[in-house]
């Protein structure tokens, strides 16, 4: 099913909302009707996140202290790298070069697992220190919205598999990559939610 | 190729507002000035991702609009939990 098809077989949405009067929509109509349901569930988080600050703020000052910060530091220079490995590989397609943008894939493939490894590594660092789910207020926000996100990079760092795999078979070109992008914005959406989450659960005290 | 240039310079200065805001995170307290400034940090590397990375500058405009929107309600909460 091409992208023109993905996009008219809906049929949901106002006609404003057409890729004739908004413009054009990346990826496909249904991988952004997944982006924002994410965006819904991680909106949840924080409103939790705030509403729990705003009931225990001590517990929420002291409780990124008890954090290593070098590690949500590395992890969000990690997701970056990502993207921008993920941007490329999006500019290479269109420019047919398919060797190119699967090296750029697996680039962000490897910045998905050392994000997996440094999250991991975290986490036997603060049960290490003692810190669990069970600590604060504060800790339960954390591991409930850090564990959350380290499952999206965990299934989307499979899906980019996937898609090498798919790119591999020449099921992507300069004229049609609707599936790669669709796994290219699902990524940056996953991307954003951690730049909302690294200042929340480590800058702000 | 158009956007090659742009990609590297998006990402250089979104490692450098990440190492700014780690540094501000650990050299002081989350006084209101520090959370507005973070807030506004956060606002532009949304915005960056949104514009460069996912390239939405260029695409559909109410998509655009959503995904920028959740950039300015989050950090403005952070702004407002300053004061709490």
């Amino acid at each position: 099913m091409n992208k023109i098809s993905i996009n008219k077989s809906l049929g949901i949405f106002p006609k404003s909302w057409s890729e004739q009067q908004a413009g054009r929509i990346p990826g496909n109509i249904p991988i952004w009707v997944g982006i924002l349901s994410e965006l819904t569930e991680f909106g949840i988080f924080f409103a939790a996140y705030f509403l729990a600050k705003f009931y225990y703020p001590e517990v929420f000052s002291q409780g990124p202290q008890s954090l290593n910060t070098g590690f949500g530091v590395t992890n969000t220079i990690v997701l970056l790298a990502s993207s921008y490995f993920m941007a490329k590989a999006m500019a290479f397609i269109r420019l047919d070069n398919r060797a190119k943008c699967e090296r750029y894939l697996w680039l962000a493939f490897s910045c998905g697992c050392l994000y997996l490894i440094v999250k991991t590594w975290e986490f036997y660092w603060n049960e290490a220190q003692g810190l669990s789910v069970n600590t604060s207020k504060f800790f339960t926000v954390y591991y409930y919205m850090t564990f959350n996100h380290f499952l999206h990079v965990g299934w989307a760092s499979c899906a980019i598999l996937w898609v090498i795999f798919r790119l591999r078979g020449k099921a992507y070109c300069a004229q049609e990559h609707t599936g790669l992008e669709s796994l290219a914005v699902y990524w940056h959406m996953i991307d954003l939610m951690w730049i909302l989450i690294f200042p929340l659960l480590y800058v702000l005290r | 190729m158009k956007n090659i240039g742009k990609l590297e310079y998006c990402l250089v200065s979104l490692i450098a507002i990440t190492l700014f805001n780690a540094f501000l995170g650990e050299r002081f307290a989350s006084t209101a000035i520090v959370s507005i400034v973070i807030a506004l940090t956060v606002i532009y590397k949304g915005f960056v991702v949104i514009d460069h990375f996912m390239e939405l500058k260029a695409a559909n405009k109410n998509l655009r609009l959503l995904m920028r929107l959740y950039f300015v309600v989050f950090p403005a909460m952070v702004i407002v939990s300053a004061f709490y």
